[in-house]
């Protein structure tokens, strides 16, 4: 499942990207700015890092341990 | 022997219970500041960040979402570091008298009329302070509680942290509420809202006083003596394979699925039943405080039963059940309160219409107020402020913004009433199994040299972020279906997808990688 997780991770960086300036360029006010912002900047990386390294470590068995 | 035994036991139960109490009400004061002015923001927004000054209006949303996405995390780093160098107990003292200071000092602030860009400045750094005393009160918090408990009833101790997010929501809502029926909505909206921030100043007062005379955590104390302290808590937790890999864990199998389902059962069922459902302010607030009141408990209920069942499939089984039964609960939400479900008493209708100068605008309001046979009210107030000015008007008229403010109001039947009651309330059950237990099993997962550190960052991330966020996406998602500017979003439930999506997201991971047997804790 390690792959799973890494590829999510690695396949929300361009959507969320390609989303936020298709919805900047449909309508670019102040809100829809800080709304993508807040995602680009904040949640993106926070899911895309945790996710990738996340599936690192599973797809290596770090976690068949735990038990 | 055996007396001397029981004796104690006792003396260990009475000090494990003091220590209880000193930390809860403590955190309880902690969530009370920080939400107060959550509920408040509308009126704080109008004293301190008038929306025709761009710079104060950008500032008001920073400090929305500043507090809870960026600085909460960095205050469970700092104050994380903080704790587990110098002390649990120091720390989580600091971050009350910073949490309680600020609030205070909210209070304070002469509104933008007096002080211009200062009122908003100021009220932008005192939250930045109150997010940042937050992240580091909780993990203080319910490290130190975990520390003083025994191995085989940690869950039930630090349920009692769990308790206090819920119940310091639940009086925040219940002092602003008692505040604005006392004073009238007129004074509170000029000064009362002060009250419950100024109020916070007794209640850190009395708790700082109580959490003076507890001693250290026992396994940090030895830990200390021993000289086995970390040097650099921070290169330890996130540096280190074998601990990074936990904290992430802890990120995506847990705090991520358990921030969305505890956002969503408390503060966006309230956003929905006022703005989807528009339930009057009054009813909505009583509606989410009677369902956290009867919630609660079950807070310890899991706790307690973690300890005997493990903690990870009462998590699971939370999440699991969260986001199957979240659009089913909210379709029938919104269909009970859908005045097109109801037969109208047409004779009993009433259409009101005064008519004002006030300064240079003309304001004509219309009440219109409907009763039906189920018992249910509804009053729409709509507001049109026209310019005496014609050239003002013409060019208000030319942008389209001659349109008046409508607000609707719904007052729910008796029945619906406790109908909405229970369907909050089986969110609520939702969020004590998914939080009940968290607190225990974040603090098992890591040792207890960076315990403080380690355990603070994924549940501000999961929390600040994951699930601060599901207010913001979730009306992004209704909006989203509105099929023009004003008319009605075509699925007012599409909010649901963003904590549905999470929470199955973290279900699977929690289900397949977190273990099922509590660890014991000791100085490692």
């Amino acid at each position: 499942m390690g792959i799973v997780w890494a590829a999510m991770g690695v396949g929300i960086i361009p959507i969320a990207i390609r989303q936020a300036m298709t919805e900047i360029a449909k309508k670019p006010s102040e809100e829809n700015w800080i709304f993508w912002s807040i995602v680009l900047v904040v949640l993106m990386p926070i899911i895309a890092f945790s996710l990738i390294t996340f599936g690192v470590f599973a797809l290596k068995g770090e976690y068949e341990s735990i038990d | 022997m055996a007396q001397n035994l029981s004796a104690s036991h006792s003396e260990e139960v009475s000090s494990t219970r003091k220590v209880i109490a000193a930390s809860s009400v403590g955190t309880l004061i902690e969530w009370y500041d920080f939400y107060i002015f959550g509920s408040l923001a509308k009126i704080i927004s109008e004293q301190f960040f008038p929306k025709d000054n761009p710079t104060a209006a950008l500032l008001a949303t920073l400090a929305t979402f500043a507090a809870g996405f960026v600085v909460r995390p960095f205050g469970a780093l700092f104050f994380g570091r903080l704790g587990d160098i110098i002390g649990r107990k120091y720390t989580f003292l600091v971050t009350l008298v910073i949490m309680g200071g600020s609030t205070f000092v909210i209070g304070l602030v002469p509104g933008y009329a007096t002080i211009g860009f200062w009122a908003p400045a100021i009220v932008f750094v005192l939250r930045l302070l109150q997010g940042l005393a937050l992240g580091g009160e909780y993990g203080g918090a319910a490290t130190y509680v975990a520390e003083h408990s025994p191995d085989n009833q940690r869950g039930y101790w630090t349920s009692f942290i769990q308790t206090t997010a819920t119940f310091g929501l639940f009086v925040s809502l219940g002092v602003i509420l008692v505040v604005r029926q006392s004073l009238g909505i007129e004074k509170f909206t000029e000064w009362g809202w002060r009250v419950p921030f100024l109020l916070s100043i007794f209640l850190v007062a009395v708790s700082v006083f109580i959490r003076m005379k507890m001693s250290e955590s026992p396994l940090f104390a030895k830990l200390k003596k021993e000289g086995k302290t970390s040097a650099n808590p921070l290169a330890e937790s996130f540096q280190k394979k074998d601990n990074l890999k936990m904290v992430l864990l802890a990120l995506l199998g847990a705090t991520a699925g358990q921030g969305v389902v505890w956002y969503t059962g408390q503060f966006y069922a309230l956003s929905f039943l006022q703005n989807a459902c528009n339930v009057e302010f009054v009813q909505s607030n009583l509606i989410i405080s009677i369902a956290l009141v009867i919630g609660t408990p079950f807070f310890v209920i899991f706790g307690s039963l973690s300890d005997k069942i493990g903690r990870k499939w009462i998590m699971m089984l939370g999440m699991l059940i969260a986001f199957v039964s979240y659009r089913p609960i909210y379709t029938l939400m919104y269909a009970d309160a859908n005045l097109k479900n109801k037969t109208e008493i047409t004779e009993q209708t009433t259409v009101e219409t005064k008519e004002a100068v006030k300064g240079d605008n003309n304001v004509t309001t219309t009440v219109t107020k409907k009763t039906y046979t189920d018992g249910t009210t509804y009053k729409e107030t709509k507001k049109l402020t026209v310019p005496l000015d014609e050239a003002k008007k013409a060019a208000l008229a030319e942008a389209g913004k001659l349109k008046p403010e409508t607000k609707k109001e719904t007052v729910l039947s008796q029945n619906i009433f406790y109908k909405m009651i229970g369907y909050v309330l089986i969110q609520v059950i939702f969020v004590t199994m998914v939080y009940g237990p968290i607190a225990a099993f974040l603090v098992e997962l890591f040792p207890t040299r960076i315990r403080y550190t380690s355990m603070s960052l994924p549940y501000h991330i999961g929390n600040g972020v994951f699930g601060g966020l599901v207010p913001l996406i979730s009306t992004r998602l209704v909006e989203a279906t509105r099929p023009g500017p004003d008319l009605p979003p075509s699925d007012p439930l599409a909010g649901l997808w963003y904590p549905i999506l999470i929470a199955a997201v973290s279900f699977v991971i929690g289900s397949l990688y977190i273990s099922n047997k509590p660890a014991a804790m000791d100085v490692d």
